[in-house]
């Protein structure tokens, strides 16, 4: 892999502003990968409407809408999550276990009054969040390789759902179901405001500048005084609450619990973080252009379902527009960055 | 040859040591473990994983990684079934068609990490994907007629056939891992692998020519993924879809604790080779206990993040 250069994104990333280039011009540089996951988002949709209007005579209503966006909101929080991480120049790869984790302890323990629920659902987010903590000390403190490290984690935490769920099986409650994914309305897109939200304080924070500092150069980050164990074991905690947060909304969805169902969240939350333009390389991009990221995920497989794509195709379909969409937004990333050198 | 104990060297003493002690542990637990049939039968299964590792070995000593090895395992393994319809004189076309996806899948893997730039995390992602859709949809999801084709009895005789006590598919790996050490530790293309790992940029200025290196790792492993494929149809049979899933995991996780870093340039294959031996002998020995399942993959896990522990850390800068 060749290495990326570093010091010119130093720079950037503490916020000193050398060039003389218009501002527009500098602001479209710094989020080129958010635009342009927006952009594919965006034709990705126009596309499905598209096929969709030809085939059934009318636009998408409310429960394609409905649907579509309580879909991905398991995959659009993984995302968020994988997207912290890998800004510090890590990766996660226990995202499936936790969510087959959590969304076993949901399954199970969710039920009765309201406040009840209220304290299952934070008890479940405490355990992803404990879950990405031991990933963050082993990374952080263990100076253990991020990638073997959750492969091995992930093998614990899908041991520890299967105990905690053999069979799949459990109820979740309708009241739980109505509240995180009403199937009568895209409420859900609520809570991916707030997520959105979420993000953007967390980037203005001292944490947020930490997460970009260590990504992009982590020896200078360490120079400027940044404590990289507390970061990275915050990131990964915070990685962990959100994997949580996608197994509940996994179980409101499916009204019940599987201790496998969480596993394709692993490698789908890394194929929604680099379509939403983030480096995995650490340092650069948006968990809002994550969230894009899953989205393009969910409308790549509608469009296979409406243009008749045989159903064993898909996955050489979803890989191939994978490859296609990273080259295409590398050259583009490329020509719009020497454009404005 | 003490003053060779380099931390690398110890490493890989330190695999076999986990191999050896995981032996010693399921003799105590369970009588007859230790015993000649057990060994060989438990060093067969753990040939397949280290067939792939090899392969995985050799990408990620330059820094990369290979996702695609479940599916480009699974495919080659319909792919043999399916060439070859279990009849011997197909047997030589089918393998060599089989090995032939192999190396395109893992030749296009390389082209596109080297030329277009894709990190080889995504680009053998992406492909996994690609051909998981290939071979499920050219099969129709394993329902057509030259599916169901047994491997050809050659093929099941060069895994189970034996040959001075020891089953062929032993003498295969034992062969391999003779021929990846010594291509590692003596020939130019070795120490290219080693230069690239380091410092790509260090090799291409001592006139590596990395770009093609690179390319030809990726070829190798996916080989690699092939050769296990055909093996592993040879072993059992038939092919089934979800038969690589397993793989990809372990092999990473044996090459790690055979004392390769995942960030390349340090480590050999015969760390990896012992990884996988200690992998399989660790799974043994949970099943000779009768572990359940989930007990199983905790303690997996927690084996290999104890061995990490013990001597995969980065040295504090």
């Amino acid at each position: 892999m060749p290495p990326e250069s570093s010091t010119v994104s130093d720079i950037r990333a503490s916020g000193a502003h050398h060039s003389r280039r218009p501002r527009a011009t500098h602001v479209v540089g710094q989020n080129i990968g958010l635009i342009l996951a927006a952009a594919i988002l965006l034709l990705s949709i126009i596309i499905f409407v598209g096929m969709f209007a030809i085939q059934q005579n009318r636009l998408p209503g409310n429960f394609e809408i409905t649907s579509t966006v309580n879909n991905t909101m398991p995959l659009a929080l993984a995302a968020i999550g994988q997207t912290i991480v890998v800004l510090t120049r890590g990766i996660d790869l226990s995202v499936g276990g936790v969510i087959d984790l959590t969304n076993a302890l949901a399954a199970i323990y969710l039920a009765g009054s309201v406040a009840h629920m209220v304290l299952v659902a934070v008890l479940v987010v405490l355990v992803g969040a404990v879950a990405g903590l031991i990933n963050g000390l082993l990374v952080g403190l263990g100076r253990l390789q991020p990638i073997v490290v959750t492969l091995a984690t992930l093998s614990i935490f899908q041991g520890l759902a299967i105990r905690v769920l053999p069979q799949p099986g459990g109820t979740v409650p309708d009241g739980f179901t109505a509240f995180l994914v009403n199937t009568n309305a895209p409420f859900a897109l609520f809570f991916l405001v707030l997520a959105a939200l979420g993000w953007m304080a967390l980037r203005r924070s001292r944490l947020g500048v930490d997460i970009f500092a260590i990504g992009n150069d982590e020896p200078a980050a360490i120079a400027h005084g940044v404590n990289v164990v507390r970061t990275k074991v915050l990131a990964y905690t915070i990685g962990g609450m959100l994997y949580a947060l996608a197994g509940l909304f996994l179980a409101a969805n499916a009204t019940s619990g599987d201790a496998t169902s969480g596993n394709v969240y692993t490698l789908t939350s890394i194929v929604a973080t680099v379509l939403g333009g983030v480096s995995l390389f650490g340092g650069r991009g948006s968990a809002v252009g994550s969230i894009c990221g899953a989205f393009i995920t969910t409308m790549i497989v509608n469009i296979l379902f409406y243009a008749h794509i045989n159903p064993l195709y898909q996955s050489f379909y979803e890989g191939l527009f994978l490859v296609i969409a990273v080259v295409l937004g590398a050259a583009i990333g490329h020509l719009v960055r020497r454009g404005r050198a | 040859m003490l003053a060779r104990l380099t931390p690398d060297v110890l490493r890989i003493l330190a695999a076999y040591g986990a191999a050896v002690a995981l032996f010693v542990i399921g003799a105590l637990v369970h009588p007859g473990f230790a015993s000649f049939p057990s060994v060989t039968s438990i060093l067969l299964v753990a040939s397949f994983v280290g067939l792939v590792a090899a392969g995985q070995c050799f990408v990620i000593l330059i820094g990369g990684i290979d996702l695609s090895v479940p599916w480009v395992l699974n495919a080659a393994a319909i792919l043999l079934a399916t060439a070859s319809l279990g009849q011997n004189a197909r047997a030589f076309y089918a393998i060599a068609l089989t090995l032939g996806m192999g190396a395109l899948v893992g030749l296009v893997n390389g082209i596109f990490v080297v030329w277009f730039a894709v990190p080889a995390v995504v680009m053998t992602l992406a492909m996994n994907g690609v051909v998981e859709g290939l071979a499920l949809g050219l099969s129709g999801g394993m329902t057509c007629a030259a599916c169901a084709s047994y491997a050809p009895p050659v093929v099941a005789a060069a895994v189970h056939g034996v040959f001075l006590g020891i089953p062929a598919a032993l003498w295969l790996w034992l062969i391999v891992v003779l021929i990846v050490s010594f291509v590692l530790a003596f020939t130019r293309f070795g120490r290219a692998t080693y230069a690239i790992g380091n410092n790509a940029r260090a090799a291409f200025l001592a006139g590596v020519n990395v770009n093609l290196t690179t390319v030809f790792l990726y070829v190798l492993s996916g080989l690699f993924s092939a050769l296990a494929g055909i093996l592993l149809v040879g072993f059992g049979g038939q092919a089934s879809l979800g038969m690589g899933d397993p793989y990809l995991f372990q092999s990473i996780a044996a090459v790690v604790i055979g004392g390769v870093s995942i960030l390349g340039g340090r480590g050999n294959y015969l760390g990896a080779a012992a990884g996988a031996v200690s992998l399989t002998a660790l799974v043994s020995v949970l099943l000779a206990l009768n572990m359940p399942e989930y007990g199983r993959s905790i303690i997996y896990g927690v084996v290999i993040l104890a061995l990490l522990l013990l001597y995969g850390r980065e040295q504090r800068e």
